[in-house]
């Protein structure tokens, strides 16, 4: 219940400076490959920044550590990497990282919500067939 | 136009709010996990679906008792500010299918790679190394579609 709570609360503030700065995760590369503009690269930087310095502080005042991570095997890194490509590349294409595509439907963008449909969506359809598929086809 | 908040204030600020949630507020395990909006949007949607109808679709261990609502404060924040700001305003989709599929797409990838693109960089500032080969490949991946965008459009 303390994580929903935190979650919800935590979601809010994000999303309410999500909206005031147009914060994008994915606009942040593409901007400054477009149009050479930093502005939302600077956002992605700070974010990276910040949470690598605020992990051990934070473990420091008591808070639980993140950690030791295990050796990943071949195919968890396969499938870590092609996952992760295509985030990047239909993001890219669909005009905005998940977190931006929330802001803009919030804010009023039906497609962005047409996006969150299939999103929300996606959550069911790779637990019910992509990941069994995955599972039978892998070795 | 610039917005009244930085991007980096935002980015400072998703930050220490997904690492003291992971952290400190229950938002765990698995690690580095505060803030993600396919696994949390994943952890709310399954955990409904599966008190409705039954199923026993997978959530992560954080959200196993209640699920944890991270894109409900997104939307409920960025409304807000919509609202406040006066820039709220209904715009009609363009290709509803196409955007809808790309919804789909993003969701699966995410779920394969285990984080949207801002777990993928929490994961990355944990120092946990498939999050930074997940990072990387992610930004690979907008490089190729931002090229793939320009070209087209010099078609």
């Amino acid at each position: 219940m303390i994580a929903a709570v935190t979650t919800l609360l935590a979601g809010l503030i994000v999303g309410y400076l999500g909206q005031r700065s147009r914060m994008c995760f994915v606009g942040g590369i593409r901007d400054f490959m477009l149009v050479r503009d930093g502005y939302l690269l600077r956002g992605l930087v700070a974010f990276g920044l910040t949470a690598w310095l605020a992990f051990p502080l934070v473990a420091a005042i008591g808070g639980a550590g993140v950690g030791p991570f295990g050796r990943p095997d071949a195919v968890t890194i396969i499938l870590t990497a092609v996952g992760a490509f295509g985030v990047g590349y239909v993001s890219t294409l669909a005009n905005g990282c998940p977190f931006r595509q929330h802001v803009l439907a919030a804010q009023g963008v039906v497609s962005s919500a047409t996006y969150l449909a299939g999103f929300f969506a996606g959550a069911v359809i790779f637990h019910l067939w992509a990941a069994p598929l995955l599972l039978r086809l892998l070795p | 136009m610039r917005a009244r908040v930085s991007a980096a204030t935002t980015g400072i600020v998703a930050a220490l709010l997904a690492v003291i949630a992971g952290s400190l507020l229950d938002v765990r395990p698995p690690d580095a996990y505060g803030i993600c909006m396919a696994c949390h949007a994943r952890d709310l949607v399954n955990w409904t679906v599966n008190a409705a109808v039954g199923t026993r679709l997978t959530v992560a261990p954080a959200s196993l008792v209640f699920p944890v609502l991270t894109p409900l404060g997104v939307l409920l924040g960025g409304l807000l500010a919509a609202r406040t700001s006066g820039e709220f305003r209904w715009h009609r989709p363009d290709h509803p299918l196409k955007t809808f599929l790309y919804g789909v797409v993003v969701m699966n990838c995410a779920l394969l790679a285990g984080g949207c693109s801002v777990r993928l960089l929490l994961r990355t500032a944990a120092g946990e190394t498939l999050g930074i080969i997940g990072f990387g490949a992610l930004a690979a991946g907008v490089i190729v579609g931002t090229h793939w965008l320009r070209w087209r459009a010099a078609r």
